[in-house]
């Protein structure tokens, strides 16, 4: 039987999942590569598994919301993300969305 | 150090789609390669093997890692699922029925002989199994959009069954119609041979082996009765997909009912209707059993005649109100 900490666990992991994918678009205003992405996620707070962020990036970005390219930087070759244009428009209707909710839900809590 | 790392990400490799195989097996080698340097930074040396290892079983087994980058299509999604249970709970019922009927019939015809029933019962699992592996594999189909499923989009409230408003006589559940169909189907493949019973013709008793022999008559009527069976089975499916045609099953029902009066009245002057011989039995014995089967027979179709008329008159009546 699940204990209270599973449900919770269960119930935080569904609540985030929506909101790291707005979380990566904001961060992705600037080119990043993964690693550097997900550190700069970290550095305010929002932590993700690289497990699930690679797959995403390849996602969002078969749905035309980023664009990658092979670059060398430090003597590495690294892929590096940006917002498409037509990222950066789902990005500012997701961030309207987020805010209404925001506001609807913060008066119940 | 980097021998694990090649063996880690030739594992993810192989099992990604070949198109983009090498382009996600370079990002996760400079992942791996980032999280290494990041931790030696740490430690201020260099990752032993036994810390490579660890840090790799981190980022996940490659079946797991390999398969965040496959489609995200789920094989029985979460819309789906509550109508592929539903459909495998009848499948279930439906084979459970076809696995009983018969270990019934054996255990009321076969004394003695468990081997018959465990046999009967034993069939249940592969076809269990078979019938499940079918829904998966309709319900993946209609999950990958192979399928159509307009039909489901388009349901109307008004053919969800009633809900009596009290103890109804005469009313039939979803489940009702269920059984009925998987007995009628049961007959069906009895009545043309494609369904053998553990017992064929011969029933064992306590006194001996008797065999039945079945009147001619009912070689003649072979395709009235397929016909009323055939009508029954459909009956018996509109009200399990289809409760709310009330008139079209009463349409179907008040046909059966006619093809079945019809059938009572050339049964009735075929009498005798079974005819048993036992070598084993005394000629007194026999005689008697023969009359206790005659008998029984004439009280079946005083019964399905009474059963016929009454079907007829409600069916007319639901026919006219349409519900």
């Amino acid at each position: 039987m699940p204990t209270d900490t599973d449900i919770f666990e269960s119930l935080r992991q569904e609540l985030r999942r929506g909101t790291l994918i707005l979380a990566v678009l904001a961060q992705l205003r600037e080119e990043r590569y993964g690693y550097s992405l997900r550190q700069a996620l970290s550095s305010v707070g929002v932590e993700i598994d690289e497990g699930a962020l690679y797959p995403m990036l390849r996602r969002l970005e078969a749905q035309g919301l980023l664009a990658s390219e092979w670059r060398e930087e430090d003597k590495r070759k690294k892929r590096f993300y940006q917002l498409s244009n037509e990222g950066r428009g789902v990005l500012a209707r997701l961030a309207d969305e987020w805010r209404a909710i925001n506001a609807a839900l913060e008066p119940l809590l | 150090m980097s021998d694990l790392i090649d063996r880690y990400l030739g594992a993810v490799a192989a099992l990604l789609p070949k198109a983009s195989r090498q382009d996600i097996v370079a990002e996760l080698r400079d992942l791996i390669v980032n999280r290494v340097e990041e931790r030696e930074a740490a430690l201020g040396r260099p990752l032993d093997k036994r810390e490579t290892e660890a840090l790799l079983r981190e980022i996940g087994h490659p079946i797991a890692v390999a398969g965040r980058y496959g489609p995200r299509t789920a094989l029985i999604g979460p819309e789906i699922y509550p109508f592929w249970l539903f459909g495998v709970k009848v499948l279930l019922a439906v084979a459970a029925l076809a696995a009983v009927i018969p270990a019934g019939v054996a255990m009321l015809t076969a004394h003695g002989d468990a081997r018959l029933v465990m046999r009967t019962v034993t069939d249940f699992i592969p076809t269990a199994l078979t019938l499940i592996g079918a829904a998966t594999l309709i319900g993946a189909a209609i999950e990958r959009g192979w399928i159509g499923t307009e039909g489901f989009q388009n349901w109307k409230v008004s053919e969800l069954p009633r809900v009596p408003k009290s103890k109804e006589w005469f009313f039939k559940s979803r489940f009702d119609g269920l059984f009925e169909t998987a007995v009628t189907l049961l007959f069906i493949g009895w009545w043309t041979g494609a369904v053998e019973f553990p017992t064929g013709n011969v029933i064992t008793t306590r006194g001996g082996e008797v065999a039945l022999t079945f009147s001619p008559i009912f070689q003649a009527l072979y395709w009235p009765i397929l016909v009323m069976a055939v009508v029954q089975v459909v009956s018996g499916l509109i009200l399990v997909m289809k409760p709310g045609w009330v008139r079209a099953r009463a349409g179907a029902e008040i046909i059966g009912a006619l093809i079945g009066l019809a059938i009572a009245a050339a049964l009735w002057p075929a009498m005798p209707l079974v005819t048993l011989v036992a070598p084993e039995a005394t000629v007194a014995g026999l005689a008697n059993l023969q009359k206790t089967v005659d008998l029984t027979f004439q009280v079946a179709l005083w019964v399905a005649v009474a059963t016929n008329l009454l079907k007829l008159i409600v069916d007319t009546w639901r026919l006219i109100r349409g519900r």
